[in-house]
């Protein structure tokens, strides 16, 4: 301890063993990983015409990358799906899988992030969210979030009164007058690009997708569901039913998840979710559905003579990301299935609400008293 | 003139080099509490200054705590290890010039490093945020004072080296390796992949372990036997408790990767040396305490001391609260909560700031000849005190809150998770109101001793370089 040189031998020693295996033994460990197929043939080699995985991500979306470290938006999110024993990640649906190292060989500059004030964003990319989504939550996030603690980045936009090209709709405007719209710049361009980059939606040798609880109530409700669109309606209709169907049962990106409230088999639940089999709202006028699926619903609302008070934000996932199509497609579903019988929906016809629905704000949801009053 | 005792002379050789380090510590501690109080502003109003493209609450968090480690961290360290290898070399400082224009150089690469993240020159790599360009710099001066210092341990006087010797070397030399591994990784070879992020998180969370606590560790060696006029306790165990934390922290620290996309084995290596520094943590303990608690009466009674028991009781709560965290289950449900705070605060401020306090109260009145008045030393003990317990407390409970309840899948993000938060928030952003205020006063009054006439000292001090 005496001899300053021994000393700081001996202080270097303990530190260059850990060096050792953090850092040199880490890297050649791993440190050539490089993209491969999503499963191997039998003798481990990649097959000839496989596709390769993780693929690269476009220039935009490295420079987008620049964007988010900047900002330092990796101070509350983080970029890794941890495995299924150390976390809840794949639970809440953060990703189908755990990330592995080889996710992460062809990204320059790695932003795994070590905090979550904010949600994972490791497949942002894959759920769904329209690049206009992204950039009126870039610009807002409580105009569409209305909790969320995200700070605003209106310094990414130019506001303007009217609409340009590549211009969004504000997310802010209160009503039609005064309409607002916001024109991306360059910076939120390569931002949006590079989050709609973040996925890990193939399968590596290494890590299999996580079967999903989700995947198994899906399976099951197969079996209880009366399905085959009756005979008798007209080809365009049985298909329209068809996709319909499809909307109300997906519980993922481009899904309405309506069955999870109102059951598969159109009964909600009691004392909580109206039935929709044999509702008179269902049943009535179109135009009240169709508000409803734009922009939810809250507060009390008397179906058959029972009152239920719960909240239906818009549906879909993101919520309010239904189209137009899709909206008509699942009315004229619910309006035809479990023995409800009445006239089809058309995307027309959505579309025309949506124009009278113009200036509300996304997430402003009706309540069911407004809905009952004569238009005026 | 010369006929002063030898503790005088060597406290007037390091007068210099001591003031100017550790005024400019105190800037950078306002620096940084500034930014902490921005930062938390941001969480519990969102719209704060959002429109301001260079306060993002990202740069605001990385400025924090660039400027708190390297600005406040940095100077600190370089004028208490100076002062402690002065004394118990018994030596005087030489080359003031060189270390006050490496400590200048040092200073002016932190604060464009500080402008270059808010200007979103970011690297997003925890306690590497600061953009590249002032690397070399950094680099540079550091090793310029390095070299001063291991000039001044070599004239000591005695052969014999003690623990506050071996602490604070070992802390000034580790430095500089631990900078050239992270910039060899990051910057001329870079490593692919998720070895970025272990190297990240193993020179990062490296930086507090070898870096800030081995100099808080070495002035608290130092500074309890010399108030209380006796010797360390079982000090024969000081250099068991040294070499563990050698051999074991650069081990432990990589268990905070925990589940993530890393091999198995580098976190699971990480927990089990973690479980394994309880033997550092106790010494150290064992040390500190058992002496100070043989004279409670004097400790308290002593202003400085007090300072520094409170930094080792917080070191040895906070080190024991980490190896608990480090256990995978626990780690399940606090791994990227706002315990990363607790943990962040409890190191550098309940620990090896409050630890720098007792020391700068301890020296600056042997040094200068001045004492900061005893009613503002004792509004800053009780401030901090009081201000980094409501600090920590907030963080545990909520990041205990926000880990249960993000573990519940059925939960929505941000208006169940971290709606539930916001309180801690709160208490947080008064906590770190009360902070800013108790380093007003600290800083304010060291100024005030350091420059009680600005013109004159530095006529003074012109005169002290010609000599």
């Amino acid at each position: 301890m005496n001899n300053l040189g021994k000393f700081t031998i001996g202080i270097f020693l303990t530190l260059g063993v850990a060096w050792l295996a953090f850092v040199v033994g880490a890297r050649s460990q791993y440190g050539d990983l490089s993209p491969t197929s999503q499963s191997l043939e039998e003798d481990g080699s990649v097959p000839a015409d496989a596709d390769l995985f993780p693929k690269g991500f476009s220039g935009l979306a490295k420079q987008g990358a620049e964007e988010y470290a900047s900002l330092g938006c990796v101070s509350c999110h983080t970029q890794q799906v941890r495995r299924v024993e150390a976390g809840f990640d794949v639970e809440r649906g953060w990703g189908k899988r755990p990330s592995a190292p080889r996710d992460y060989v062809l990204q320059d500059h790695l932003l795994l992030g070590n905090s979550r004030i904010g949600p994972d964003l490791a497949n942002i990319g894959m759920r769904g969210y329209s690049d206009e989504w992204l950039h009126q939550h870039l610009f807002q996030p409580q105009s569409l979030v209305p909790a969320s603690i995200c700070p605003p980045s209106p310094f990414l936009y130019q506001s303007s009164d009217e609409p340009g090209e590549r211009s969004i709709r504000s997310p802010v405007s209160s009503d039609e007058a005064s309409l607002q719209f916001l024109r991306p710049s360059l910076r939120a361009v390569r931002l949006v690009a590079y989050l709609q980059a973040l996925r890990q939606d193939y399968e590596l040798p290494e890590v299999a997708f996580v079967e999903s609880k989700e995947k198994e109530s899906d399976a099951s409700s197969e079996t209880v569901e009366e399905t085959a669109p009756d005979a008798s309606f007209p080809d365009w209709l049985s298909l329209q039913i068809e996709q319909g169907k499809e909307v109300y049962m997906k519980a993922a990106a481009g899904g309405g998840m309506c069955f999870t409230c109102h059951q598969v088999n159109g009964s909600g639940l009691e004392g909580q979710f109206p039935p929709l089999a044999g509702s008179d709202w269902v049943l009535g006028d179109k135009s009240r559905l169709i508000k409803i699926m734009i922009h939810g619903l809250m507060g009390e609302i008397e179906v058959n003579g029972v009152k239920y008070n719960n909240v239906m934000a818009p549906p879909g996932i993101p919520p309010g990301s239904l189209s137009d199509d899709e909206i008509a497609n699942v009315l004229t579903y619910v309006r035809n299935a479990w023995g409800n019988s009445a006239s089809a929906v058309s995307s027309d016809e959505v579309a025309a609400v949506r124009l009278s629905l113009k200036g509300r704000a996304p997430m402003q949801m009706f309540t069911s008293s407004e809905l009952t009053q004569p238009a005026q | 003139m010369n006929q002063d005792s030898p503790d005088k002379q060597i406290d007037r050789s390091a007068k210099f080099v001591f003031c100017f380090f550790i005024s400019s510590a105190g800037l950078w501690l306002l620096a940084a509490a500034f930014f902490a109080y921005l930062s938390v502003a941001k969480l519990t109003d969102p719209f704060f200054l959002s429109t301001c493209e260079f306060l993002t609450y990202g740069k605001v968090k990385a400025a924090q705590v660039n400027a708190f480690v390297y600005g406040w961290g940095g100077n600190a360290i370089f004028a208490v290890s100076l002062w402690i290898l002065a004394r118990l070399a018994q030596a005087e400082v030489r080359g003031s010039i060189f270390l006050i224009v490496a400590g200048v150089i040092w200073n002016l690469a932190i604060t464009f490093g500080v402008l270059g993240i808010l200007d979103g020159h970011m690297s997003g790599h925890e306690m590497l945020e600061m953009p590249t360009e002032v690397w070399p710099a950094m680099l540079v001066s550091y090793l310029v004072i390095l070299f001063f210092s291991l000039v001044l341990h070599r004239s000591r006087s005695t052969r014999e080296t003690i623990a506050p010797q071996w602490f604070v070397l070992a802390a000034l030399l580790w430095f500089p390796a631990l900078f050239l591994i992270a910039w060899n990784g990051m910057e001329l070879d870079v490593a692919r992949g998720t070895l970025q992020t272990v190297l990240s998180m193993w020179y990062g969370q490296n930086l507090i372990w070898l870096w800030l606590t081995p100099v808080a560790l070495g002035a608290a060696y130092y500074l309890i036997p010399a108030i209380l006029g006796r010797t360390i306790d079982k000090y024969y165990l000081a250099i068991f408790g040294f070499w563990c934390i050698a051999a074991l922290a650069p081990w432990s620290v990589v268990h905070h990767l925990e589940g993530g996309p890393f091999p198995m084995w580098i976190p699971a290596i990480g927990t089990v040396m973690s479980i394994a520094m309880v033997f550092p943590i106790a010494v150290a303990s064992t040390n500190f305490h058992s002496t100070a608690f043989s004279d409670l009466s004097k400790v308290w009674s002593s202003l400085p001391l007090r300072f520094v028991i409170f930094g080792t009781l917080s070191y040895t709560v906070s080190s024991y609260i980490g190896v608990v965290f480090s256990l995978p289950d626990v780690a399940k449900i606090t791994q990227f909560t706002i315990i990363n705070e607790f943990h962040f605060n409890q190191r550098v401020y309940g620990f090896f700031s409050m630890i720098i306090f007792g020391v700068v109260y301890h020296a600056l009145p042997k040094i200068t000849g001045r004492e900061i008045p005893l009613v503002a030393k004792s509004f800053h003990f009780w401030t901090s005190t009081a201000g980094v317990l409501l600090l920590l407390l907030s963080y545990l409970i909520g990041g205990l809150t926000h880990g249960v309840l993000a573990g519940q899948p059925a939960l929505p993000w941000a208006s169940s998770v971290i709606d539930s938060l916001q309180p801690y928030f709160l208490i947080t952003k008064f906590a770190f109101v009360l902070l800013g205020f108790s380093q007003l006063v600290f800083v304010l009054n060291l100024w005030k001793v350091i420059f009680p006439n600005p013109f004159a000292c530095c006529r003074s001090m012109v005169k002290e370089v010609d000599a």
